[in-house]
Order: structure tokens, then C-alpha cells, then sequence
């Protein structure tokens, strides 16, 4: 046997071991007879057999790949997670090797790296126009897998990984060039080190919001939040064999079948959950999620699949060129361009567009890009305000805008500088006065000692006397007459409290340590606000079931009538001593305080009005689990979504500020709650990435007991400032003297 | 589950009380509750078991009456233990839950009710609030100190008050004013800090302003004329349940403190303007405080026994200082010199429990009448000479002649050795001495502690300290202002 069919015959054998890895015990027939008859043809070719080798190796290859386009056909979604995961799966280096003409690795070497699961290169796309050659520039971001090699940690990104994606991402920004992302991973490794996991892919999408350079992003393995991370692009591309998901299918499993640390989910409960969440690319097509599917050999992509790599490449040079196109020049001519793009027999390699953008094309590319996300998965919450309302509300907006511009941006400028002129004439007319006045005021003066005397020992006036009734809602747990014992008391020697103290007077805070004991959302709407200020907004918007998840709603429902709220996001307009703001409150007592489609349809609406009416915006967290992991895409999708509306926000001139409460973990902190550049705790609450079971089940570390306490979140500077709860209303009133926002309307 | 109106109208001898207090207290309420024919419940630490209250409580309380407790602090505990004794009242004595406002609502609020022999819960909390309860003498026109009546949160608003009580100070002739800034929130000593000068006023504000927001969760402060030479001057009241006709028995005068300002002699009457002159109208400013002490009362409904603490100045301006919504140490002495339609033997305590319970008081202010001195000597183990530094050790002999004018409350077995625990107070004894006028007071008194025995000795083998000569030589200023 020479050289040469051996290797066709390891080849062949890869394939096979890839087969049967993919498919986990299924199709067994199919991948015995292709083993009996390498086994055959390798027995024969060993005994010298054969006649000619290469005639009957053909026909071995051709039955390899018709069993392998037949298979094709069967494989589920859990069969494509497997495909993503396979060692023998294409990697980014593959990538960088095949696709583009030539590459520097930057930020770190394979192992010699901050974090070699982020692999970070500057390569150049050589295209050739007539018999000029152009070679263009582009920043690859994207996680490494390395097939298999453990220093790649599986493309599971440490926060520092992340940070190192963030700065490149400027460099790009800097330099010009456009961002291809490739994602490749699982989900973010969850430490929360310095930074976070949650606090860095949080600065990170904040970030990809506003970039003023084409990101192309394309996804083999998208995990959630790691995949959040780099994937906030113009254009998303996706392979047919990856999965984008909310989770993974075990973590999924995990969550439905309510399993205990150590346990594990039965492989139909993991099948189950990867085919109901959608995470194939054909879903998340259809959800509109990404634009586009790049077709990959039967069984996936590997290594040797030149003509997979050569494809790829016309498609990421289509999907730039056609953000290119789209943020510059006439709409006519655009139209053109486009449409001569999308030609199927053109070979992009031998056209020409420049990537260069003029300024205004960055803003035309930046909104472009904003508007895209915030039009997401607005179908996928159940939006039950009437017909007539959501178009009078839309009217109105649109009626208001005007009105608004002149009010804040022309007559408020202008009032600023009449009214300091009139004090200034003003104190001119005091001085004068009192030189005038000064002999007859010292005659004046005399009776005032006797009202001087009187003020010392009479009763004074004291309008703002609201220390009695210093709680305007209480606990209804306060009736109960029994006594709780403080989480704290083994190390404090806290006193048992007494419920009717504890939750009425105490506020639920123990009275010696200062543990916070979890109150309900009303407790925070009535006590912190103005009486009577509140006006909710958008109650309407309902969470659903967008997937149908087999049995959630049921589940739903239940959380409905068991809180009589409609969504996990409460979204109201309110006032703290006269001062109107909008907060946007996740509840932890609807499912939770998970995220999906209607909450984050909410918050968007939210940031959106305080913006056009110039309110200070507030994220009150009093819990949230995460995304909602059963509205799959359609929930994670709100985390760059969400985050766009903050942006937007923020640069608008408002004051964005986040208080948690409770837990608060995984995606909403890593995106849309962790940008805020003033972000509070309150005692006892926890903040992080993962939980302490999902860390020990994903990293094998044990973390250290208050591994999440939120004075660990102040410490590497996640938080600003920890509150007490008694204190909210006053801190948030101080907060809104003193931070933030050029453009408020109280200002 | 009863209400407690029906626990008010239950007769006395089916009630049963929880002597919810330790030492001295604890055996006076039990014997109350003896003489009334009421069952009693005591409880004991650890620490305290050789405690007379405990050998009291063992040799006169019948079933269930006596449980030891981790901790007097804990009220937990003690509602545990009044379930199981099947106590209907707690009687909380002074010191621990004694003013304490949430202790006397979760007693009458919880699931088993019982009646906390004390004002209501609600008029603790009213008066228990020194703003509160200036306001509200304010608003009747009883004097309080000059100053503000409500917490001040402007830094400007503030140092225009502070320049204006110095003023008014320079006004009445004081040579050195002094301002007291103090944090409305606060109490027991804490957040307070003196002024001397205007200039320094603003950041000894700021510090006291940060120190209530830490400590208190509220930034506002109080200013007020700081006093500070005057005498400590009480008003006795006592109401029942009704509210609505307290009556008063007498003034004390507790000026003779320690260096910490804890009362060591307690005088009834509060002045005595036959015996020594004074520079004002002494007569006069006892019956205004008396009349003061008892417009409040009735405004407020008060509904048990109480005590009005007044400041009276070296001008006789008498300012309210705060009021006391629980028995006192002192109740004994005024009792002493008090009758009740011309008979003696009256116990304060035993009014207090009876009424507690919903009886109604049942004489009015006519019945009550008064004859002579009484001097109450607080016996603590301490030394006077060391800044009343507490000692600590085992007392070896304490006996005193038993004389007919002389009344003496004591927790300290007189048979066998006694440990004074360390984790209270180391009072030891109230001696009450009568006497027809104040000249023949101050002789007993002086006549008593000579002939009182007290030895002991500590782990070191030194011989016990206790407060006997600083008693006797002050025993000469008693009512002198």
C-alpha cells in the first residue's frame, strides 16, 4: 500500500470516527456497513489484493459520502451541538489560514496569551480589480478552540479574554478597518475575577453598540453570553451546522428537570431541550436573527473542506461590501450595488469596494446598525394593547417630537442665559439697596431679639414631618406572628426578629447586622417613590410562550396569576421629591425576574420614553435569574437589543442608573444592566455571572463561600455603592442632584 | 385567643405576671404581686443564679414560677417563657425592655396576648422620642430648653439657630454659653457634642451630621441651649388605664450623680423652701412642674406610672428634660412620704401592676397627701475616688440595724457570701430613710451608714469599694441647690 492510499484510508477513518462521535449511538447500521467494508478494503489492500487501489478507493469515497448526504438529512439539532464540539471541527486558525491571504496573530501566541481561548489577528484580503490589486484590511476577533488542545479552554472566554476582544475592537475603530467575529464558544468562562465575566461582556456589547467600523459576525457555536460578547455585528452569518442558544442544551436540561448539584440529565431530557429551544441556524434564520446561512459540507465543516473555506470567504467579503454599500451613497445607487452583489456567479474576489467610511457614513452605519437590533423580537412578545392605542401612542410620539425638540434643545438653552443675566442685574439692584437702606435697617433690627427668643422656645413650623408614617406599604408578611431567625446570626449573634418588626418597621432589614431580608416589588414602588406618583406604562405587553416550549404555558399562566402582573418587567413613570423619572423594574417574584421578549420589549419602550421626554431613567433589579432560557433566541437576543436602547439613551444625554436588589445574574447584568456607568447594590444582594452550581459544574472550581456578595462587586468595581434599603429613596434623590445627564429635563 | 379588653376585665387573682427583670426590681414586683394575691413568673440567667430575686422566687412563687434564660435581652425567650407559665402579663421593671416601644407591642400585639404592665405601646413610642415629646410640650406651653423642636438638615439653617442660642444665652446673663449640637435620631448619650465657640460650630455640625447618617440613617440634628447648672428635679405620675385622671405623688430631687451622671441620692419633696432659702421661688416652681407634668399626662391619655425629668436652672426656670414611661429605681422614696386617704405603706409598684391590669385607680389627688423627708441611698459596690469605677468581687458581710424609719431593698443575701456578677450593674442596695423634716432625715441617713457593715474581697484579695463615704459626706448638700 503506498503512501498515498494510506492516508485516504486514515482520512476515511476519521471520517467514520467523526460519524459515529456526531451521532452518539444513532444510525448504527449506516456507520457498521461503512466500517465493515473499510475493514474489508483494508484487509484486502494490506494481502496486496487489490489491483488497483485507486479505482476501488473512489468507490469506497463515493459510499462514504452518499451514506454521509444521507445522514445529513437525520441530523437533529443535539446531533449539530455535537458537530460544533467535535475536535475535528474547523477552528478559527483553520479559518484565518484558508479564508484570508495572510495573517498576524496579535494580543498573544497559542499558549503564550492573556487568554489563548480569545484569538485576536489583523489579516489582509487580497482583491484583484482589472490588473490592480487591493489588499484590504480587517481585525479577526473570534474564540479559538484549537481542536481540542486544553489551553484553549474549549473557546470558553475569561473576562480578561473578553477585555482583550474590547480593545482590539478599538484599534479597529481607530485604524478604520472593518471587524470580522468569529464565535466559537460554548458560553463565557463565568469567574468573576477582575473583571467579571458579567461586568466585561456587559462593557463589551456596550461597546459593539456603537462602533463605528463594519462588524461582520459568524457563528459556529453560539453560547449565550460568551457569544454576546464579539456578536454584535451589522451582519450575522451563521453556519448550517452551528447553534446559536440562550444555553446549552445540558444546562437547559439541568433548569427543566430541576436537578441538584451533581446530578445529571438524562439524554432524552438534553435531546428534548435542544430541539425545543431552536437553535439551529435554519431557526434562528427564520426568527431573523441572522441574515444569512453558509452552507457546509454533509456532517459539517472540517479542516479539508477547501471549497467550505472558499465559500466563506466570498461570503464575508459580500456580507462587508453590502454594509459598506448600505451606509454610503445615494439610495439609488445603493440599491444597484446591492443587487449586483447578490449575483450568484459573482466572484467577490475579483471586484473592488473600498471600506473606507466618511464620517457620516460611521452615523448612517451606527444608526443602521441600532435600529436593526431594536426591531428584534418585538413579534415574540404578545403585545395586547388595543389597535387604536398603540396607534395613538405612535402618534402622539410623533406628534410630541417637535414639541419636545423646541422645549429642551431651543427654549431651554435660551432660558438658561436670560435667567442668568436677570440675576445678574438682580444683585446689582440688592447692593445698591442695601447701601441705600442700611442706617433705617438697623433701627430695624431691634424687635427682632424678642421673635429671636420666641423661635428658641416656642413651637416651630415642621411641614415635612414624615417619621411616623415612614413606610407607605408594608410587608404583608408582618401580620404573622412568628419570629425569623438572620442568615447571619451563627456569625453575629443576631437576636431572632420578630416578623411584625422585621417586616413592617424594619423594612426587613435585621436590626443588628444589617441583613437585608428579600421584600416584594410593591415594597419598592410604594416606599421609595412619591406617594401617588406611580403611573405604569405598556402593562399590556405580555410574556409569552414564542417557541412553544413544550408545557411553559402553563407555566407562564401560572406566574401570571400567582403575581397578577403580566411580565417580569414592570415599567413605570414616577417621581422622588417632584423629580419625574422612568424605571424599568424586574421583578424577581415572575419567574424569577427572568428576561425575555416582553421584558425586554419593555425596557426598550422604557429607555425610549425617558429619552424623548428627557427623564432620568432608573433599572431597578429587584431579581433577575437571566434570559428566560425558554424563549431561547428570542430571549438572548435581548441582551444586545436592550443594551442598543441604553446606548442610545445614554448618548443622548439622560442619566442611566442601576440598582440591584437580591440576585442578579447572567445575561441582563452581562449586558443591558452592567453598562451603566452607575450601577448600586443593595446590602445582602448578590451580582454575578453564573451561580455558584453553574461555576462548580462548568469550571470544576469551588468558589469561595460569598463568592457574589455585592461588596465584592464593588471591589473590582462593578458597582459604584452599596445601599442600605431604608436609604434608597434618599440616595436615588442625591444621585439625581449630583450624577449624570447633560440633557434632563430638570437640569 | 382573647383580646386584650378581655384581659382587662379578667379579676386580678386570674391573672399572672412575668416578672420580666433581675435583682433588686424583680424581688419589689414579685411582693407586689404577693400583696395584690397575683401569681408571678421569674426568670434567671446562668450567671445570676445566686441572685435573691432567684431564692425569692424559689421560696414564695408557686408552679411554673421560675425559668432560666440565656440572655434578659432576648425577647424570644421570654414570650417562650411566658407561653409555658401561662403568664397574662409581663411587667418589664426598668432597665432592659422597659421603654422599649416594640417589646410592649409585640406583648400586646402577638397571636396570645398578654398586658404589658406599662403605658401603652404607643404612648412609649410618643414620648420615647425626644422631638416628639418636645413638640409636644411646646405646643402646651410647658417650657423646654431652649433650641430647636425639630431635626435640622441645612447647614445654614443650623448655624443661624446655634448663633441665635448663643445670643439668647448672652441675653440672660450666662457667662460662658455652650450649644449642644446632638443627633435628633439618636439617644442614650450618643451623637452629642458641646459648642463653646460659633466659629467651631459648623464642623462640629458636619461631624455630628455624619455620625447620625452612619449610625441613625437620619442626618438631621438637634440644637439647644446646653445647661449646666441646674438641678435634676422629677415629677411622680400615675394613671390607670382610663387615661383620663392621672394623678401625682410628689417631686423628687435627684441632683447628687456620679461623675457619669447616674443618681446615687434621690430626696423627696424636690425642694424644701421652710428648711433651706433659696434664690427663686422654690414653692412656686414645684407646683408649676407638678401642674406641667400633669397637663401632659392628661394630653397624651397617659395610662400607668411615670416619671417627668425636669432641669430647673439656678434662675428657677424650670425646662423639661424628657419623660420616663416606666417605674424607677426612686418609686420607693416618694411612696415613702406619701399617703393615700391618711394611710401609709404605699407601694407604687403594687399601683402600677393593679392598674396595669385595667383596675381603675380608684381615689383621686385629694386622697393623696405627704409628711416629711425621704433620703434613698443607692449602695454600689464602686469607687468614687476612681471616677466610680465598678468593683468586682465577693461580699463577705453586709448587715445594718433595722430601724423603724428605715426601709431596705436588696437582691445581696444577708446569711451567706455573695458573688456580684459581673455582667450587671453592681448596685447593690436602696436604702430608704424617713424622717419628719429634712434636718431629721439627714441625721438618720448619717446614722445609718455609720452603723452599716459591707466586706468583702476580690479575686486579688482586695478589700471591697463601695460608694458608703461618698454617700455620707454628700449627704450634707441634699437639697441645697
Amino acid at each position: 500500500m503506498d503512501n498515498n492510499i494510506e492516508k485516504r484510508l486514515q482520512s476515511l477513518k476519521d471520517r467514520l470516527s467523526y460519524a459515529r462521535d456526531i451521532f452518539a449511538g444513532k444510525h448504527d447500521d449506516s456507520l457498521s456497513m461503512l466500517e465493515e467494508k473499510l475493514a474489508e478494503f483494508n484487509a484486502r489492500a494490506s494481502m496486496g489484493e487489490i489491483q488497483d487501489p485507486y479505482t476501488d478507493i473512489v468507490t469506497l469515497e463515493d459510499l462514504f459520502s452518499y451514506v454521509e448526504s444521507r445522514l445529513e438529512g437525520l441530523i437533529t439539532p443535539m446531533d449539530k451541538v455535537r458537530i460544533v464540539r467535535h475536535p475535528q471541527r474547523i477552528c478559527l486558525r483553520d479559518i484565518l489560514e484558508n479564508v484570508y491571504d495572510n495573517f498576524t496573530e496579535v494580543g498573544g501566541q497559542d499558549e503564550h496569551s492573556l487568554d489563548p481561548s480569545m484569538l485576536i489577528a489583523r489579516a489582509v484580503i487580497t482583491r484583484r480589480h482589472g490588473k490592480k490589486t487591493h489588499t484590504q484590511s480587517v481585525m479577526i476577533i473570534g474564540q479559538e478552540k484549537g481542536h481540542g488542545a486544553e489551553f484553549r479552554n474549549g473557546g470558553s472566554v475569561k473576562p480578561w479574554g473578553n477585555a482583550k476582544a474590547q480593545q482590539y475592537m478599538r484599534v479597529a475603530e481607530t485604524e478604520g478597518i472593518p471587524i470580522h467575529a468569529y464565535i466559537f464558544t460554548p458560553g463565557s468562562y463565568p469567574v468573576e475575577d477582575y473583571p467579571g465575566a458579567a461586568q466585561q461582556i456587559a462593557r463589551n456589547i456596550y461597546c459593539m453598540a456603537g462602533l463605528r467600523v463594519p462588524v461582520i459576525a459568524v457563528i459556529s457555536e453560539g453560547g449565550s453570553g460568551g457569544a454576546e460578547a464579539i456578536g454584535l455585528a451589522d451582519k450575522r452569518l451563521m453556519l448550517s451546522h452551528g447553534y446559536y442558544s440562550v444555553i446549552s442544551p445540558e444546562g437547559a436540561a439541568a433548569i427543566e428537570g430541576h436537578l441538584k448539584a451533581g446530578e445529571r440529565a438524562t439524554p432524552e431530557l438534553i435531546e428534548h431541550c435542544a430541539e425545543h429551544l431552536h437553535i439551529t441556524a435554519q431557526d434562528n434564520l427564520r426568527f431573523g436573527y441572522i441574515d444569512r446561512i453558509i452552507q457546509e459540507p454533509p456532517l459539517g465543516a472540517r479542516p479539508n473542506h477547501f471549497e467550505f473555506f472558499r465559500q466563506l470567504r466570498q461570503e464575508v467579503i459580500r456580507a462587508t461590501d453590502e454594509v459598506v454599500i448600505q451606509s454610503r451613497g445615494l439610495p439609488g445607487f445603493r440599491k444597484l450595488a446591492l443587487s449586483r452583489l447578490r449575483r450568484p456567479d459573482i466572484n467577490l474576489d475579483e471586484t473592488y469596494l473600498r471600506w473606507g467610511l466618511s464620517s457620516s457614513n460611521k452615523d448612517r452605519l451606527v444608526e443602521r446598525r441600532q435600529q436593526k437590533y431594536l426591531h428584534f423580537a418585538r413579534e415574540a412578545a404578545l403585545d395586547k394593547r388595543p389597535f387604536l392605542t398603540k396607534n395613538a401612542a405612535a402618534l402622539r410620539d410623533w406628534l410630541s417630537k417637535p414639541w419636545v425638540h423646541l422645549k429642551y434643545d431651543f427654549y431651554r438653552k435660551h432660558q438658561r442665559r436670560i435667567k442668568s443675566m436677570v440675576e445678574e442685574v438682580g444683585s446689582e439692584i440688592d447692593l445698591i439697596k442695601s447701601r441705600l437702606f442700611s442706617p433705617w435697617r438697623k433701627i430695624a433690627r431691634l424687635p427682632a431679639k424678642k421673635t429671636q427668643a420666641a423661635e428658641l422656645t416656642s413651637l416651630s413650623n415642621w411641614v415635612d414631618d414624615q417619621r411616623r408614617s415612614k413606610w407607605n406599604y408594608l410587608s404583608p408578611r408582618y401580620k404573622i406572628d412568628r419570629t425569623l431567625t438572620c442568615p447571619n446570626s451563627a456569625t453575629y449573634g443576631c437576636l431572632d426578629l420578630w416578623g411584625p418588626d422585621l417586616f413592617a418597621e424594619f423594612a426587613g432589614v435585621c436590626s443588628h447586622c444589617g441583613y437585608h431580608f428579600p421584600m416584594e416589588p410593591e415594597w419598592y414602588v410604594k416606599n421609595v417613590f412619591d406617594v401617588d406618583s406611580v403611573f405604569e406604562f405598556n402593562a399590556e405587553i405580555e410574556a409569552g410562550n414564542p417557541l412553544e416550549f413544550p408545557g411553559f404555558d402553563e407555566r407562564i399562566a401560572q406566574a401570571k396569576a400567582k403575581t397578577g402582573v403580566k411580565s417580569g418587567c414592570m415599567t413605570f413613570e414616577a417621581r422622588i421629591d417632584g423629580i419625574k423619572m422612568v424605571v424599568a423594574m424586574l421583578m424577581g417574584t415572575f419567574r424569577g425576574g427572568s428576561v425575555g421578549a416582553a421584558e425586554g420589549y419593555k425596557f426598550v419602550e422604557a429607555a425610549e420614553r425617558a429619552a424623548k421626554k428627557r427623564y432620568p431613567f432608573l433599572a431597578y433589579v429587584h431579581g433577575t435569574a437571566g434570559i428566560r432560557i425558554q424563549e431561547g433566541t428570542h430571549g438572548v437576543i435581548q441582551m444586545p437589543r436592550c443594551t442598543v436602547a441604553v446606548r442610545r439613551y445614554i448618548q443622548a444625554g439622560g442619566l442611566y442608573m442601576v440598582l440591584y436588589d437580591t440576585n442578579s445574574f447572567a445575561g441582563p447584568v452581562a449586558s443591558f444592566l452592567g453598562c451603566s456607568p452607575y450601577q448600586f447594590a443593595v446590602r445582602s444582594s448578590n451580582i454575578g455571572f453564573a451561580g455558584p452550581g453553574v461555576i462548580k459544574e462548568t469550571t470544576g472550581m469551588d468558589i469561595p463561600p460569598k463568592y457574589h456578595r455585592s461588596y465584592r462587586a464593588l471591589s473590582r468595581g462593578h458597582i459604584q455603592a452599596i445601599w442600605d434599603r431604608r436609604q434608597i429613596r434618599a440616595n436615588l434623590k442625591q444621585a439625581l442632584l449630583t450624577i449624570g445627564g447633560r440633557n434632563l429635563y430638570y437640569r | 385567643m382573647s383580646t386584650l379588653q378581655d384581659l382587662y376585665k379578667l379579676p386580678l387573682n386570674q391573672h399572672k405576671v412575668l416578672v420580666a427583670n433581675r435583682g433588686e426590681i424583680a424581688i419589689r414586683i414579685m411582693r407586689a404581686c404577693a400583696k395584690l394575691g397575683l401569681p408571678f413568673c421569674a426568670i434567671y440567667t446562668a450567671e445570676d443564679a445566686a441572685s435573691g430575686h432567684v431564692r425569692h422566687a424559689r421560696e414564695h412563687g408557686g408552679e411554673k414560677s421560675l425559668y432560666r434564660v440565656s440572655s434578659y435581652h432576648d425577647a424570644n425567650e421570654l414570650m417562650a417563657v411566658a407561653d409555658v407559665a401561662e403568664c397574662t402579663a409581663v411587667h418589664p421593671g426598668y432597665g432592659f425592655f422597659a421603654e422599649d416601644f416594640r417589646f410592649a407591642r409585640r406583648v400586646t400585639k402577638r397571636d396570645r396576648k398578654m398586658i404589658f404592665i406599662g403605658p401603652s405601646w404607643k404612648i412609649i413610642r410618643e414620648l420615647g422620642d425626644k422631638i416628639n415629646t418636645k413638640r409636644l410640650a411646646r405646643s402646651l406651653g410647658v417650657p423646654t430648653v431652649p433650641g430647636s423642636d425639630r431635626p435640622i438638615y441645612d447647614e445654614v439653617e443650623a448655624e443661624r439657630i446655634a448663633r441665635s442660642v448663643f445670643e439668647f444665652q448672652e441675653q440672660q446673663g450666662i457667662k460662658r454659653p455652650l450649644v449642644l449640637v446632638k443627633a435628633s435620631a439618636g439617644g442614650g448619650g450618643m451623637g452629642i457634642e458641646e459648642v463653646y465657640d460659633i466659629d467651631m460650630f459648623r464642623s462640629v455640625y458636619r461631624r455630628i451630621r455624619n455620625y447620625a447618617l452612619r449610625q441613625f440613617k437620619d442626618e438631621g440634628v438637634l440644637i439647644e441651649q446646653r445647661i449646666t447648672d441646674f438641678n435634676h428635679l422629677e415629677v411622680q405620675i400615675v394613671s390607670d388605664r382610663s387615661g383620663q385622671h392621672p394623678v401625682h405623688f410628689g417631686t423628687r430631687n435627684c441632683s447628687i450623680q456620679s461623675t457619669g451622671l447616674q443618681k446615687r441620692i434621690e430626696v423627696a419633696p424636690g425642694f424644701a423652701p421652710h428648711n433651706i432659702s433659696y434664690s427663686f421661688n422654690a414653692e412656686k416652681v414645684l407646683v408649676d412642674i407638678v401642674h406641667y407634668s400633669l397637663t401632659m399626662a392628661r394630653k397624651v391619655g397617659y395610662d400607668n406610672v411615670g416619671t417627668w425629668e425636669w432641669i430647673v436652672t439656678r434662675n428657677g426656670d424650670p425646662f423639661l428634660m424628657e419623660v420616663n414611661t416606666r417605674i424607677q429605681v426612686e418609686n420607693g422614696v416618694s411612696a415613702r412620704i406619701s399617703t393615700v386617704n391618711n394611710e401609709g405603706g404605699v407601694d407604687l409598684i403594687a399601683e402600677q401592676i393593679r392598674t396595669g391590669l385595667g383596675q381603675p385607680l380608684g381615689y383621686g389627688q385629694e386622697a393623696i397627701a405627704f409628711d416629711g423627708v425621704g433620703i434613698e441611698y443607692r449602695l454600689i459596690a464602686e469607687d468614687p475616688d476612681n471616677r466610680f469605677t465598678p468593683w468586682v468581687g465577693r461580699i463577705e458581710r453586709f448587715s445594718w440595724q433595722d430601724q423603724p424609719w428605715l426601709t431596705m431593698l436588696t437582691h445581696v443575701p444577708t446569711d451567706e457570701p455573695y458573688e456580684i456578677p459581673t455582667e450587671f450593674d453592681p448596685n447593690l442596695a436602696l436604702a430608704i430613710v424617713w424622717g419628719k423634716d429634712l434636718d431629721e432625715a439627714k441625721a438618720r441617713g448619717r446614722e445609718f451608714l455609720d452603723g452599716l457593715v459591707l466586706e468583702g474581697h476580690n479575686a486579688a484579695g482586695d478589700s471591697l469599694k463601695s460608694n458608703v463615704n461618698f454617700l455620707r459626706a454628700n449627704t450634707e448638700r441634699i437639697l441645697r441647690f
